[in-house]
């Protein structure tokens, strides 16, 4: 604001986010060459690793759950919360969507539907539990949400390495789920998960920008006292808002067994940390669900590009996460990213 | 008393394209108390923050005693005499006066901080001005009227031969007022020199020695108090002669709309915040509630609004028991409310005009319907309250952050004033708002009361309170002190039982 008048030399304005993917790509560059690679070539693998039209499939099949962890971080954010526990959701999504089919009887396809309404409630009501947490007690989202991940875990662990455990195998992981009750595939590894997730997407933008929800979110978000003065009731909101965000996760989990991995296995649903990336996307965005949607399906190519480039090249995929700090941490440094307004 | 002490010659600050200081020259004389007076926006605040140092000038000289200034950043300031006491304090609240005053340059002895000296210095330089402060006492337990006088303090130990005061008076009840212009005329006898920044015209007259104003980062009139008056320096700042004095005819009270019975609030912590408070307000009358601020009244209107749930007591409006209830369900049985801060709860700062004056209207028709706002809906709304009430704002997608305090508060007032609710709850409704505003949102409430709404009125602002209401509570220490029917109160006895005194009031 206070722009002095005796400078006449300016730096041409670059926006933030390219600015920042720049300085990360020139950062990511040096790492590579100081490490006795060839950055260009790591780029170039990356590129046609994400971006190459045959490749698609594998972009779109990564970006589907990384994007839906976007959205499971961004809804809360938008209101100035932060939901940390989507891993723990996640898992109890996946979990449930994998026992419906296995332990309930019926039709395959009605299973598959019922799976994923229940993986949706229940992890949307794990969620709760922490809003209930800060709405009732006092205790800090921000902690319990993460905190609660934990129990989730290592209960989903113990169920399927003990009593619900396929002895067939030596891993700690339920049986597979019948072929019937599985999401029809469109093509390739592409499968019915991806267009429920455009739904999704596209719910959000639209709740976000053109319902009285969304209005009183966003408010909530640039200044809560204000919404709350202005009769918005936090508590209800907070509960409502994690559930949504939960149920996400649910259907992120959901798609995964139900579409891809066919069975609920010990820590598959977490190694990818779709849950990290996720809430790192959104906070690029600051929780704005469009601009979150796009950050996710960027770290998402980034990452598909980065197996690309680990198989043809010498250098690690680790690369690509590096690039992915690197952007957030300069964002975080010129414009605060996640700084609430003052 | 003729030499010049300091002075500001052509002194230029641009925003962007906006000009807040445009070529602005003052001079004020070594020993005077020289104020400095203008509507929000005209341009005092940029101008005393280039004076202390905090900002540097576009264009322009600074001289202070003959010699050019080039302030890098207040510490310089500071270092060639000047003190500034803020209107918010920066004091440690939990340290003692004398280290909240040594602060930055102790006196040490062998590396340590020498403790007898610092409180021996500042007992000194305390009684030397005759500042009654307890050098040991905790910042944190004192009045306010005394941790003024420990920013007075600090900025002395520096030495500051030129004290700027930004609105001085905003948090005093009139006696503590009094104590600091005493202390401000020990100040000037020792040939220190004042720049008083304030709205308040009697406090120019009754002070200060020479006047210059501003207007849209001019200056418009440079006057000697004596030779001036009241009516002369309103119309100087406003361009107009503004009507202080509210017209309204007698109020005709009708059903009670609220009441409260034995409201207790934060009784936990052994002394209550508001402690048994009963009030009645009726259909077609303003009740003003009088106090020092920090006397309760935050938590009191908290506790009626639904902000808080008291610890015991009841709130009912309009014979709804409303008293465990959120603020939500207030709003729907019939609350409009003016919050104290603009900025922290009565607006989302980065949030655009419209979706400010949305609040509260979203979830009907005709800006929403099932659940789907309607945009156009929403603009024609705020186009619609920002051209009644006179916003000066380009357009009703711009963030309100952007607003000047006056036009800030003018959003506000407008939003809570077109909810028809019965009861409306006005705290501190034109604090830090220039002449003009106060006019239109004095005749505002006037207009409400008379529609029949109940309007409870708080101000720390006496003649505000004087000037609207037609019943005064006075809260003092939490609690109702008294009451006083507006025609027989007068600033004398007001200000007795805000400061606790009753038998004397009496």
């Amino acid at each position: 604001m206070s722009g002095s008048a005796r400078s006449s030399f300016r730096l041409p304005r670059i926006p933030a986010v390219p600015l920042a993917v720049l300085v990360g790509v020139v950062l990511g560059a040096l790492l590579v060459l100081v490490s006795g690679g060839d950055p260009v070539a790591a780029y170039r693998e990356i590129l046609i690793g994400a971006l190459a039209p045959a490749n698609w499939p594998n972009t779109l099949n990564w970006a589907v759950p990384l994007v839906g962890m976007t959205l499971v971080a961004a809804i809360p954010l938008r209101g100035g919360m932060v939901n940390l526990g989507g891993d723990g959701q996640l898992v109890v999504g996946g979990l449930v969507a994998a026992l419906v089919p296995l332990y309930l009887p019926g039709p395959g396809p009605l299973l598959t539907i019922v799976a994923i309404i229940a993986a949706m409630i229940a992890a949307g009501l794990y969620a709760s539990i922490a809003a209930w947490g800060e709405t009732r007690f006092g205790i800090p989202m921000l902690i319990s949400s993460l905190l609660l991940s934990y129990p989730a875990i290592g209960v989903a662990s113990y169920i399927v390495g003990f009593p619900l455990r396929d002895t067939t195998t030596g891993l700690a992981q339920t049986v597979m789920i019948p072929d019937a009750a599985r999401l029809p595939t469109i093509s390739g590894p592409l499968n019915v998960g991806l267009i429920l997730m455009m739904i999704v997407a596209i719910a959000v933008v639209f709740y976000d920008r053109r319902t009285v929800g969304g209005y009183e979110l966003r408010m909530r978000g640039l200044n809560a006292k204000f919404a709350g003065y202005g009769g918005v009731s936090l508590g209800p909101q907070t509960v409502r808002i994690m559930f949504a965000s939960g149920a996400i996760a649910g259907l992120v989990g959901a798609i995964i067994v139900l579409g891809s991995q066919y069975r609920f296995q010990d820590g598959a649903l977490l190694s990818p940390g779709y849950t990290w990336s996720g809430l790192m996307a959104a906070l690029l965005a600051g929780g704005e669900p469009l601009g979150a949607t796009g950050a996710g399906l960027f770290f998402a190519a980034l990452q598909t590009g980065g197996f690309a480039m680990q198989r043809e090249t010498a250098i690690p995929r680790v690369l690509t996460m590096v690039l992915q700090a690197i952007i957030i941490l300069f964002l975080a440094i010129r414009h605060g990213v996640g700084r609430r307004a003052s | 008393m003729a030499t010049v002490e300091l002075e500001a010659i052509g002194i230029v600050k641009r925003y962007g394209p906006l000009v807040a200081n445009d070529h602005i020259d003052l001079s004020v004389l070594r020993g005077e108390v020289h104020a400095v007076m203008g509507e929000n926006g005209a341009g005092k605040s940029t101008l005393m923050s280039i004076l202390y140092g905090m900002q540097p000038p576009d264009e322009g000289s600074i001289i202070l005693r003959g010699a050019e200034m080039h302030y890098r950043s207040a510490l310089d300031a500071i270092g060639a005499g000047m003190g500034m006491v803020h209107q918010a304090f920066k004091l440690f609240n939990s340290l003692s006066v004398w280290e909240n005053v040594v602060y930055g340059m102790e006196p040490t002895r062998a590396g340590l901080i020498d403790r007898k000296k610092a409180a021996a210095d500042v007992a000194a330089l305390a009684a030397r001005y005759r500042l009654l402060v307890d050098p040991n006492a905790i910042v944190g337990k004192l009045s306010v009227g005394v941790r003024q006088r420990v920013e007075i303090l600090k900025a002395l130990y520096r030495d500051a031969r030129v004290l700027i005061l930004d609105e001085p008076t905003a948090v005093l009840t009139p006696q503590e007022r009094d104590g600091l212009f005493d202390v401000i005329r020990n100040l000037t006898a020792d040939d220190r020199t004042i720049l008083f920044v304030t709205h308040k015209l009697h406090e120019v007259m009754a002070i200060t020695d020479r006047v210059t104003v501003l207007r849209d980062g001019r200056v418009v009139e440079r006057m000697v108090t004596k030779e001036t008056s009241a009516r002369e320096i309103i119309r100087a700042m406003t361009g107009r002669a503004v009507n202080l004095k509210v017209e309204k005819g007698p109020s005709q009270p009708g059903a009670v709309v609220l009441a409260a019975r034995g409201l207790t609030v934060g009784a936990d912590g052994g002394k209550p915040v508001v402690d048994h408070v009963d009030l009645d307000v009726r259909a077609g009358e303003i009740v003003g509630i009088a106090g020092v601020a920090g006397n309760g009244q935050t938590e009191l209107i908290e506790a009626l609004t639904g902000l808080r749930i008291p610890d015991s007591g009841t709130v009912t409006l309009r014979g709804k028991p409303v008293t465990a209830l959120d603020v939500e369900r207030h709003r729907d049985a019939g609350l409009a409310y003016i919050p104290e801060d603009r900025a922290t709860t009565g607006t989302a700062l980065p949030a655009s005009a419209a979706d400010n004056l949305a609040m509260g209207f979203q979830r009907h028709a005709p800006l929403s319907r099932s659940g789907l706002l309607d945009g156009k809906a929403i603009t024609a709304h705020a186009r619609d309250l920002i051209a009644r009430f006179g916003v000066k704002i380009g357009s009703e997608k711009l963030p309100v952050k952007t607003l000047s305090g006056g036009n800030l508060q003018k959003i506000v007032v407008a939003r809570e004033l077109s909810h028809t609710a019965p009861l409306l709850i006005a705290e501190q409704p034109t604090r830090g708002v220039d002449v003009g505003a106060i006019e239109f949102i004095h005749g505002q409430l006037v207009a409400e009361r008379d529609k029949g709404r109940a309007v409870l009125l708080v101000s720390a602002e006496l003649t505000e309170i004087m000037a609207l209401a037609d019943r005064i509570l006075v809260m003092f220490d939490g609690r109702i002190l008294a009451e006083v029917p507006a025609a027989e109160a007068t600033e004398e006895t007001l200000g007795l039982l805000m400061a606790g005194r009753v038998a004397e009031a009496a």
